[in-house]
């Protein structure tokens, strides 16, 4: 049995990601609203109000509870000398490894509210494919990122 | 090094010409019909004249292009580089280190036939948007031949430099050796002409064709005349129907014939070269160190009859406009691959013990499709009613499906080698080094983990995105082992 990758998300991460939940439910209400407003104007079916409704609800639990729980249960990651493994997922989960030789670059952004938050996400970048580590403490995520390329330098291709 | 100018042969005008006429084809013919149904019109010089200066302007604009781009083309070698200089206005200037070349690839059409001369692409690494780094459009050969000749001349020098330059230069310069290692019967070319699939290419063309007309298809007439038509009877129009796709098919192995006519492949040092084609013939050139993994394709009809066909995920360095990948063997006995792709790469062993999927996991291939088939065969029964429940049966091939992929799928690793062996519906066999591995994926769902199955699947570069290979619903300790592989051999865990 293979051992999971050391690191999870930060705590934050998980309030971040509920936050992001929020804002879609806002989005889906806003819609829902306008929705149930062309229904009662127009006098269209009823059934449409409870689809309207229902779909808010679902979207609610499912965005801002059920989905974030989950996927911040599964994100671990581990920064090893030779290789980066990473797990994530919701209903699958994905464990990649990537050798460090086959790094190309690192990068860190940060959005308005992982800024609030003092987060980052960390993009690794391969000749083929990008892999991102969210929702890290900024200062984890910079030392990280230079950690990772002074890693990626160092190790030779001994194929 | 005298710096010595060389220009490019005047028939490329006329090919540049050619080509550009070949882009105006469709928009012209557009012009031509709308015209030809606008006939009753009253017709004044002016409006007769309109439509031949709309053609005639670009037509003319092309030719003058063609002729300034040969006029002001040149290139010549200088500090161990290729230089290319063009343009009447703006001048443009390229000039590409010959150690950066990857490939010189060969283009002769007919006219370059006629007169001995040769189109030459220079490929280089960075050349991943589909187009060649410099595009030579007609030289003679003997001119191509001296660019390759400069080229290794230089890439020896680098090399002796390298090694601390007891060698001399003109040791270093032999002779390039070609050894032919395959050249395809012609009774595999004929099999391959008749089931390959060019045929949706030529009928992709036709509705192409009819999708830039159907504006002007004056569709009510038509079907006036297609009621008569029917009139005659359905057999009558099965028959049209039969013999269109026979004519398109009988199209399609001609296209192929012309194609792939004298396909044969050669081994020289460093480099496998690929030349083919009849009417328009084609050198291609793949660099050995650039080739990222083997693919062993072998579709169900030609699985059958023993045959398999080879493709090259290779990095960066566009093949040829449109193929991202290389095909090597666009079709081979399956008994004579074995011993030639050893030849070709002595590093690949092909002979394998397979781990294959454990008993559980047979319902896994086919379980995860009854995902889009249980809507398709509830809203096909609900609104077919009687008939729509006859959509019931497509159970049956996903099922025999499924257990096909279950039979093919395993991997293997061996050395510094990973084979994964998949099927969508032909049989894919991937071979990759542990060096040319960009990323390995582990995948596991809620219910493979309750039977403790994963699905493993490895990621090489390839053109822009890459190409990846995946086992599916391996037993869970395999698809660790892969992982396992992949990891370096020290353990030193360095905690942050």
């Amino acid at each position: 049995m293979r051992k999971e990758p050391s690191h999870k998300i930060p705590r934050k991460g998980l309030t971040v990601w509920r936050l992001y939940g929020v804002i879609s439910t806002i989005i889906v209400l806003v819609l829902a609203g306008v929705v149930s407003f062309l229904t009662y104007r127009f006098l269209w079916p009823t059934f449409i109000y409870y689809i309207a409704i229902g779909l808010f609800i679902l979207n609610a639990i499912f965005s801002i509870w059920i989905v974030p729980n989950i996927r911040w249960d599964h994100w671990r990651y581990e920064v090893r000398e030779h290789e980066i493994e990473i797990q994530s997922g919701l209903f699958v989960v994905k464990r990649t490894m990537i050798p460090m030789v086959r790094v190309q670059h690192v990068d860190t952004a940060q959005g308005p509210i992982l800024k609030k938050y003092n987060l980052a996400n960390i993009a690794i970048s391969t000749a083929a494919t990008t892999h991102m580590i969210p929702m890290l403490l900024s200062d984890d995520a910079d030392n990280l990122r230079s950690r990772i390329s002074e890693l990626a330098r160092v190790a030779e291709d001994d194929v | 090094m005298s710096k010595q100018i060389y220009k490019l042969h005047p028939i490329s005008t006329i090919i540049n010409f050619l080509k550009g006429l070949k882009e105006l084809i469709i928009p012209v013919a557009i012009i031509l019909f709308s015209r030809f149904l606008n006939r009753s019109e009253e017709l004044n010089f002016w409006t007769d004249l309109f439509p031949i200066l709309i053609i005639a302007i670009p037509v003319i604009y092309i030719l003058f292009s063609g002729i300034i781009k040969w006029w002001t083309f040149i290139y010549w070698f200088e500090n161990d580089e290729l230089r290319v200089e063009y343009g009447l206005f703006i001048k443009k200037k390229r000039y590409i280190p010959f150690e950066r070349i990857q490939s010189l690839n060969y283009k002769e059409g007919i006219f370059h036939q006629l007169f001995g001369l040769v189109q030459v692409m220079v490929e280089t690494a960075g050349s991943t948007n589909g187009k060649p780094e410099v595009e030579l459009t007609a030289i003679r050969k003997d001119a191509a031949r001296l660019i390759e000749v400069q080229m290794n001349h230089s890439k020896n020098q680098q090399r002796s430099i390298e090694l601390g330059s007891n060698i001399e230069d003109g040791e270093i310069v032999t002779e390039l050796s070609n050894e032919l290692v395959h050249k395809m019967p012609n009774n595999d070319l004929l099999v391959l002409a008749t089931t390959s699939n060019s045929i949706g290419v030529v009928l992709a063309g036709v509705a192409a064709v009819l999708g830039q007309f159907s504006e002007y298809i004056p569709y009510d007439l038509v079907f006036e005349e297609l009621r008569v038509f029917v009139q005659f009877g359905v057999i009558l129009i099965i028959l049209v129907i039969i013999v269109g796709l026979l004519l398109a098919w009988l199209l399609s192995i001609a296209i192929t014939f012309l194609s792939y006519y004298d396909f044969s492949v050669m081994k020289e040092s460093e480099k496998i070269i690929v030349t083919r084609g009849l009417l328009e013939k084609k050198k291609v050139t793949i660099p050995l160190n650039r080739v990222q993994a083997i693919k062993i394709v072998e579709n169900p009809i030609r699985q059958i009859f023993g045959y398999a066909s080879v493709i090259i995920e290779s990095a960066g360095g566009a093949i040829s406009e449109k193929e991202k990948k290389m095909t090597l063997f666009p079709l081979i006995r399956k008994k004579r691959l074995d011993p030639i792709l050893n030849d070709l790469f002595p590093h690949f062993a092909l002979d394998l013990n397979v781990t294959r999927p454990p008993k559980e996991a047979k319902a896994f291939f086919y379980r995860v499709d009854f995902i889009w088939l249980i809507p398709v065969i509830a809203l096909c029964s609900y609104f077919y009613y009687p008939f729509g429940l006859f959509s019931f049966l497509l159970i049956i091939p996903i099922i025999l499906l499924g257990i096909w992929q279950f039979k093919t799928t395993g991997y293997a690793i061996m050395g510094n080698q990973l084979t994964i062996i998949y099927r969508t519906i032909s049989r894919v066999t991937f071979l990759v080094e542990k060096k040319r591995i960009q990323v390995v994926v582990r995948k596991q769902s809620y219910f493979q983990k309750r039977k403790k199955l994963a699905s493993i699947q490895a990621t090489v570069m390839s053109g822009l995105t890459g190409a990846t290979a995946k086992a599916s619903n391996l037993n869970e300790e395999e698809a660790n082992i892969v992982l396992d592989w992949l990891e370096h051999e020290k353990k030193g865990h360095l905690e942050r």
